[in-house]
C-alpha cells in the first residue's frame, strides 16, 4: 500500500478540512482531484505528518505518519504548489541544498542535483540564479529538487499551474516518465483533469474533505451498455423524437445523439429507428464516461 | 527530442540521521552570506583587532622574560606604570584581562556591525521568496530550522570573538614560556569564549526574531540599527542629562575635593539604571563581569596616586549597576525573541 487512512478528521476551527476520511492507495501513480477547498493540500499535508489531525489513524509507505513523520519526509518528495524558492542561490546550488536537508552529504548532492538539472531539462541553467527562472524553469526547478534524494513517493501539487502549453506537456511527460518508467509512485493532485488523466492510472476524488470516488481510471470509466453515442448524416432533432418514441432517452450533445436504450433493448432498436426514419447512421458506438463525468458525477452525487 | 530522454538514474546513497540536520541550513547560511563583498570587509576589519590582542599579549610575554626584543620598544610603554614595568609577572593577570577586555569590547561593536550585515536576510528573505513549506516538507523540525539560522550568526561572531581569542591565548602562552600562566589565565580564555557566545546568542536570537517580522531584509536592518545604535544614543542622553544634574549638585556642595567627587559619581552610578535603555551597554556589562575588568581596573589605577588615581578610577563609572540588572534584561530580550520567533515562523498546520 501506498498510504491508507483510517477515519481521518481535521477541522481548522469551524472548518472542516478532512471528514472521517478513509481510503486505501496502492503504489502507482495516483491522481487527486477535488474542487477548491475540498481538502487535497491538508490531505498532502497530512501524509506527510505536517499536521496534526483531530482522529484517526493512517500509515504512509508503512510508517505511521503521527509518529514517524520525519522517516515518512525522507522518502517522500514533494514538488508544493505555490511558487517557493531558497533564495539567492543558483540553481544547482537549491537542488543541493534540498538534498542536503533530507540527510544528503554534500558530494552526493552535488552530483545529484547535476544529474536531476539534466534530467529535467535545466542543465543550460544549473548556474543561473534562481530569481531569474521562468515559472516552468521554477516547476522544473521544484520537480528535480523533489527528486533529488530518490524518494519513494513523489508528490507534485498542482505541478502545471500557470505553464504554458509546451511547459505543461514537459511536466506531464517527466511526471508520467517517473511513474510508470522509474517505478517511482506519484500523487499527482490538480485541477486539470487532462493531465491527470495523461498522467495517472489511478484516480482519488474529494470534496469537503470525504471520498467521493476512487479507483483505477479505466475502471472508472466503464462503457454503459445501454448507452450509445449515435451521428446521423440528417438532423438530429426529428430522429431523436423518432428514438423517445420507440422508449429511447436521447439527449443532443454536441454533434451526437446520447441514446439509452430501455431495459432489455438492444442496439437493433436504433438501426430500426433509423430505418423508419429514413436516416443513415454515420456513427454507432457504446459510451464510455470520461473523467471529467466521472468527477461531476461524483460531485453531483455528493 | 523529450528532455526526460537524458535519462533518470536511481540513487542508492545513505542518508544522515536527524540530529545535526541543522547543520545544513548553517553551511548553506554561511556559504550565501560569504558571497557579500562588504561581509568579507567586515571580517577583515574585525579580525583585526585580534591582531592587536595577540601582539599585547605576546609582547607581555617577552616583557616578563626581559627579552632583549622587547628592550628598544621600552619607550613606547610609557602608559604602564613603573610598577608593572618592574615586576611584569605579577600585573600578568590584569594586563591579560585589560587585553581581552578591549578586544572584547571592540569586538562587540564590529560584531553588531556584522550582524548588520548577515542578520536581516536570513529569515526574511524566506519569508519573501516563501522558501518555509520547502523546508518543513522536508525532514525537519522547526527547531531545526531555527538552530540552523541562529548557526549561521553564531559561526560568524564565533569567527570573530571566541577563534581569535583562543588564538591568541595560545600565541600568549607559548611567549610566556611559564607553565604557570595557565592556572592564572584560564579562566580568563574560559570567560571570553563563554562571553562570546553570549553575545552570538544574544544578539542571535534578537537579530532571527526581528528577521521574521518582516519580508523585506532593509526594514529589518533598520529595526537592528534602531536597537543598537538607537537605544545607545537614547540610553547616552539619559545619563548625559542625569550626569549634568549631578555635576551641578556637586559642584555647589563637593567643588573642591575630587575624590569625594569621584566616589559620588561611582555611588550614583551603583544605582544608575540608565545604561540598561542600551542593548550594547548590556551585553558590555555582562561581558565586564565575566573577564572581571573593573577589578583590573581597580588594581592598575591603585598604582598611580592622587588625582591620577581618581580618573582611572573615574573609567569605571559606566560600569557600576549590578550585573544582574543586564543579565535580567538580555534573559527578557531572549524571551521575547523566542516567543516573536515562535508566532512569526508556524507550521504548515493551519489554512493558507
Amino acid at each position: 500500500m501506498l498510504f491508507q487512512f483510517s477515519n481521518i478528521t481535521k477541522t481548522y476551527g469551524a472548518v472542516t478540512a478532512l471528514n472521517k476520511l478513509t481510503l486505501s492507495v496502492p503504489m502507482g501513480a495516483i491522481g487527486l482531484l477535488g474542487p477548491n477547498g475540498s481538502g487535497k493540500t491538508t490531505m498532502i499535508r497530512t501524509l506527510l505528518g505536517l499536521i496534526s489531525v483531530d482522529e484517526g489513524t493512517g500509515q504512509v509507505l508503512g510508517k505511521d505518519f503521527r509518529r514517524q513523520q520525519l522517516d515518512i519526509r525522507r522518502e517522500v518528495g514533494l514538488a508544493p504548489e505555490d511558487e517557493c524558492l531558497f533564495p539567492h542561490t543558483v540553481g544547482v546550488e537549491f537542488v543541493a541544498y534540498a538534498g542536503e536537508l533530507v540527510g544528503m552529504s554534500r558530494t552526493d548532492a552535488l552530483q545529484r542535483a547535476h544529474e536531476t538539472l539534466d534530467y529535467v531539462g535545466l542543465g543550460e541553467a544549473r548556474y543561473r540564479k534562481v530569481e531569474s527562472y521562468s515559472t516552468g524553469m521554477k516547476q522544473r526547478l521544484k520537480l528535480a529538487a523533489a527528486i533529488v534524494h530518490d524518494p519513494k513517493l513523489l508528490i507534485l501539487d498542482e505541478p502545471t499551474n500557470g505553464m504554458d502549453p509546451g511547459g505543461r506537456q514537459e511536466i506531464i511527460e517527466l511526471s508520467r516518465d517517473l511513474a510508470h518508467n522509474k517505478g517511482m509512485s506519484l500523487l499527482f493532485s490538480s485541477h486539470l483533469l487532462p493531465d491527470v488523466e495523461a498522467v495517472c492510472t489511478h484516480v482519488i476524488v474529494i470534496a469537503a474533505g470525504r471520498l467521493l470516488a476512487q479507483g483505477e481510471i479505466a475502471q472508472l470509466k466503464q462503457s454503459h451498455s445501454q448507452s450509445y453515442e449515435v451521428r446521423v448524416k440528417g438532423e438530429r432533432a426529428p430522429f431523436a423524437v423518432r428514438l423517445r418514441e420507440a422508449g429511447c432517452t436521447a439527449e443532443e450533445y454536441a454533434d451526437v445523439l446520447k441514446v439509452v436504450l430501455p431495459g432489455g433493448a438492444t442496439p437493433q432498436l436504433i438501426w430500426k429507428a433509423a430505418a423508419d426514419a429514413n436516416e443513415q447512421i454515420r456513427h454507432l458506438r457504446t459510451q464510455r464516461s470520461t473523467l471529467e463525468e466521472v468527477f461531476l458525477t461524483s460531485l453531483e452525487q455528493a | 527530442m523529450p528532455v526526460f530522454d537524458q535519462g533518470y538514474q536511481h540513487w542508492s546513497g545513505t542518508l544522515t540521521g536527524h540530529a545535526w540536520r541543522w547543520l545544513a541550513i548553517t553551511r548553506h547560511g554561511v556559504r550565501v552570506a560569504l558571497t557579500n563583498r562588504w561581509l568579507r570587509i567586515a571580517l577583515f576589519v574585525s579580525w583585526l583587532p585580534a591582531i592587536a590582542l595577540a601582539t599585547a599579549l605576546c609582547l607581555w610575554g617577552l616583557l616578563e622574560q626581559q627579552s632583549a626584543l622587547i628592550q628598544s620598544l621600552t619607550p613606547l610603554l610609557g602608559f604602564l606604570d613603573r610598577q608593572m614595568l618592574l615586576d611584569p609577572r605579577a600585573y600578568r593577570q590584569e594586563a591579560w584581562t585589560l587585553a581581552y577586555g578591549y578586544f572584547m569590547l571592540t569586538e562587540l561593536r564590529l560584531a553588531m556591525l556584522l550582524i548588520l550585515i548577515v542578520g536581516p536576510n536570513l529569515i526574511s528573505q524566506d519569508l519573501r521568496y516563501n522558501a518555509l513549506p520547502l523546508y518543513l516538507s522536508r525532514p525537519l523540525r522547526r527547531i531545526d530550522y531555527f538552530l540552523g539560522k541562529w548557526g549561521v550568526i553564531v559561526a560568524f561572531l564565533a569567527a570573530v570573538t571566541v577563534v581569535p581569542a583562543i588564538v591568541a591565548y595560545v600565541l600568549g602562552i607559548l611567549f610566556s614560556l611559564d607553565v604557570g600562566i595557565l592556572r592564572e589565565t584560564f579562566p580568563l580564555l574560559l570567560a571570553s569564549v563563554g562571553y562570546g557566545l553570549i553575545i552570538a546568542a544574544s544578539a542571535g536570537t534578537l537579530i532571527l526574531a526581528l528577521s521574521s517580522l518582516s519580508r523585506s531584509s532593509r526594514y529589518v536592518a533598520m529595526f537592528w540599527l534602531a536597537i543598537w545604535l538607537g537605544s545607545g544614543v537614547i540610553a547616552s542622553v539619559l545619563q548625559g542629562i542625569e550626569h549634568e544634574q549631578r555635576r551641578h549638585a556637586s559642584e555647589r556642595f563637593d567643588r573642591r575635593n575630587p575624590s569625594t567627587f569621584v566616589e559620588q559619581e561611582l555611588t550614583a552610578a551603583r544605582t544608575d539604571w540608565r545604561p540598561l535603555v542600551s542593548y550594547a551597554a548590556n551585553l558590555a556589562r555582562i561581558g565586564e563581569e565575566l573577564l572581571g575588568t573593573p577589578a583590573a581596573w581597580d588594581k592598575v589605577a591603585n598604582l598611580r596616586a592622587g588625582s591620577e588615581r581618581d580618573m582611572a578610577r573615574l573609567r569605571n563609572v559606566g560600569v557600576q549597576y549590578p550585573w544582574t540588572w543586564s543579565a535580567g534584561v538580555l534573559l527578557a530580550l531572549f524571551g521575547l525573541s523566542a516567543w516573536i520567533l515562535n508566532r512569526s515562523i508556524k507550521s504548515l498546520d493551519r489554512l493558507k
